[in-house]
């Protein structure tokens, strides 16, 4: 399996960038790349307060699942428009028990790079940690993480090489006319229904169909497929400074909304315990804006109970081009708001000696089977 | 995941019955939970006052930020420019041609916020939509966050650095991919903040409103006259679109005096292109000791 993945990461990076015309109407605002990539770094040396291309973040992923075998593999998800391979990493400690799914994803949208450097920084601090740290161990007991630092791979390179502020995928429309499709427009969940655009031209594309992208294939077919064992779906963004509960496609709200609210509010308290930095918490509808076919609405949707987009910094003093000297803080303080969620979920479902809970729907079952058996 | 524990089944001929008892309320309860679970577009509907707060609040915002951005235009400033804060009060009203009021006050921060440094200026303003029309109207006072003759020296001190700059400037993007902007043209940031802060007040409506994400080229960067003439391109990112606007600004700056602004946007959306000229405001910025 290797091998074949080796060979087909190499034909993603020799396909050319930017295929056909591009059809922004503006300059093209090509960039000179100022980072040469060393592929060679040893994990030591990797540094978590930069920026990183693709290539380095590939390379990242097979010296932590090589660093750290036993706690974590790399998995293939599928590939994107331009024919590259797709991983996520899954941190799990091998046991007897079943475990429950906490799954997080970065860059869906290509010039949000605090985002795939928070996923970076999250897998690093779960791995130096979870041995000496009770709380992130015990979370290790009964839970698997399931990361994904790149969802929108084609996009992220474009942002490096031609397009910093670049944000859709990278597929071709209209006779190459047109570029992208916005991923988080695309999952199946009241698609294209309000807040987003059918034109193709536009920064909200929701695609030519619900899930119509590889990237949004990849991505909904695994989770669909996980989403027994999935309790939370955590999908990280820039900017805005916000914890996002569903919905974005209706002001209606979630059957656990209030609990949702509890928890991000629990989150945005011990993220700005950090470092001062204030997050807001809400539906999308309610403080952002309307949305359909977003990733965290679709999760909800399937079952997944706990499901947030989290905007990470700033608030538009940056924006998206977040200086690499905030990296630090910034991913320090979204580590405790995700810890934060974590605690919460983790307390909901299991006792502190690691013992699964009791839920109502558990005991009604436990006293059908032990009714039907006197039967 | 499997229950704790499980209770003992009943026993004897008369068993079944309290069971079935115990049972039935228990049972309407995990119903009730299991269809609830996979809430689709269930759950209940907001009540009419909650989401009118959520329009208020919107619309206090965006009159904020309007607001912020004259004042900045206004000031003519670079070493003086603000950013929102918070908004404490205010209330909007809507009028039957989709015309909107606001009368708001909120608390402003410094733009080049210094560390431990936690001055809150107090702004109140009245902003006047023009339903999706450009150009609201706004009427702000600020209280003084920075003595004047400090504003002016830090004005003169940027000044003196931008004169020193040489030219032609050797600049692709401000700030680079990664964020990062050299000490040295950080004056050049600033000035295209309050440039663009004419420009993104004109655009700002109910609905739409900006953020300077990067000045994409330095077209000309001139101090022969003693004014600055700072030609540039500067993306903005409107955030209910997520576009980005690519406009030239073309702006005179010389300490004290009134910033003279020219612009021209090139617009995605609609077939119009934005574009304005604004020889300054002949209004000096007023300021009050105590709000």
């Amino acid at each position: 399996m290797k091998p074949l993945l080796g060979t087909l990461y190499l034909l993603g990076i020799l396909v050319p960038e930017g295929l056909g015309y591009d059809g922004s109407l503006a300059q093209p605002r090509r960039e000179v790349v100022e980072e040469t990539v060393n592929p060679w770094k040893s994990l030591d040396t990797y540094s978590y307060t930069k920026y990183h291309p693709m290539e380095e973040i590939y390379q990242w992923m097979i010296q932590i699942s090589e660093k750290y075998t036993g706690v974590v593999t790399q998995h293939f998800l599928g590939m994107t428009y331009e024919i590259r391979p797709m991983y996520y990493l899954k941190i799990s400690q091998p046991s007897n028990n079943p475990k429950k799914i906490i799954w997080m994803d970065c860059g869906i949208h290509a010039r949000e790079w605090i985002a795939p450097a928070f996923c970076q920084w999250f897998v690093k601090e779960i791995l130096q940690n979870y041995k000496d740290n009770p709380r992130i161990g015990r979370f290790l007991r009964n839970l698997d993480f399931y990361v994904l630092p790149v969802l929108n791979i084609d996009g992220y390179i474009y942002t490096w090489t031609t397009d910093r502020l670049w944000r859709k995928s990278r597929s071709s429309h209209n006779n190459g006319t047109c570029f992208g499709t916005d991923l988080n427009r695309n999952f199946n969940v009241a698609w294209c229904s309000i807040g987003a655009s059918k034109d193709c031209h536009d920064l909200t594309f929701c695609g030519t169909g619900p899930a119509s992208e590889p990237e949004t294939k990849a991505v909904s077919s695994f989770v669909e497929s996980k989403k027994e064992s999935i309790v939370c779906f955590l999908t990280m963004h820039s900017y805005g400074q916000l914890i996002l509960t569903p919905y974005g496609y209706t002001k209606n709200k979630s059957s656990n909304h209030e609990e949702l609210i509890q928890v991000g509010q629990k989150a945005a308290n011990a993220l700005k315990k950090k470092h001062g930095t204030n997050f807001r918490v809400g539906s999308s509808a309610d403080i952002l804006y309307t949305t359909s076919g977003a990733s965290r609405d679709w999760a909800r949707d399937i079952g997944i109970p706990f499901s947030y987009t989290f905007e990470l910094r700033d608030n538009g003093t940056y924006g998206f081009v977040l200086p690499a000297a905030q990296i630090q803080a910034t991913c320090e303080e979204t580590m405790e708001a995700v810890l934060s969620v974590l605690d919460d979920v983790y307390e909901k479902y299991w006792d502190s000696d690691g013992a699964g809970k009791v839920t109502p729907t558990a005991v009604v079952l436990g006293l059908l089977v032990s009714f039907m058996s006197v039967l | 995941m499997p229950p704790r524990g499980q209770p003992p089944p009943a026993s004897g001929p008369g068993g079944p019955r309290p069971a079935v008892l115990l049972l039935a309320p228990l049972l309407l309860l995990a119903l009730q939970g299991v269809a609830a679970a996979p809430a689709g577009a269930g759950g209940t509907e907001d009540s009419p006052g909650l989401q009118d707060a959520e329009l208020q609040r919107g619309l206090l915002q965006q009159a904020a930020r309007a607001a912020l951005h004259f004042f900045n235009f206004r000031a003519g400033s670079p070493s003086a420019l603000r950013v929102l804060a918070a908004v404490l009060e205010g209330r909007a009203t809507v009028n039957p041609k989709k015309e909107c009021q606001v009368d708001l006050v909120f608390t402003t921060d410094h733009y080049n916020r210094e560390d431990g440094e936690e001055r809150l200026g107090k702004c109140s303003a009245r902003v006047f939509f023009r339903n999706q029309k450009p150009r609201p109207a706004v009427n702000v006072t600020c209280t003084r966050l920075i003595e004047k003759n400090k504003r002016q020296q830090e004005d003169y001190l940027l000044y003196t650095h931008m004169k020193q700059l040489k030219t032609p400037l050797d600049v692709v993007s401000i700030p680079d991919s990664h964020g990062h902007i050299d000490p040295s043209l950080r004056p050049i940031w600033d000035l295209a903040f309050l440039g663009s802060s004419y420009v993104m007040w004109e655009k700002t409506t109910q609905f739409l409103h900006y953020y300077m994400a990067q000045i994409s080229s330095v077209n000309q960067w001139k101090t022969n006259d003693d004014a600055v003439d700072f030609d540039y391109t500067v993306l903005l990112h409107e955030f209910s679109t997520q576009e980005i606007i690519p406009c030239r600004i073309h702006l005179v700056w010389y300490p004290g005096k009134p910033l003279k602004v020219k612009y021209h946007c090139q617009e995605l959306q609609t077939p119009e292109e934005a574009s304005g000229t604004e020889e300054g405001s002949a209004v000096a910025p007023t300021e009050l000791n105590n709000f």
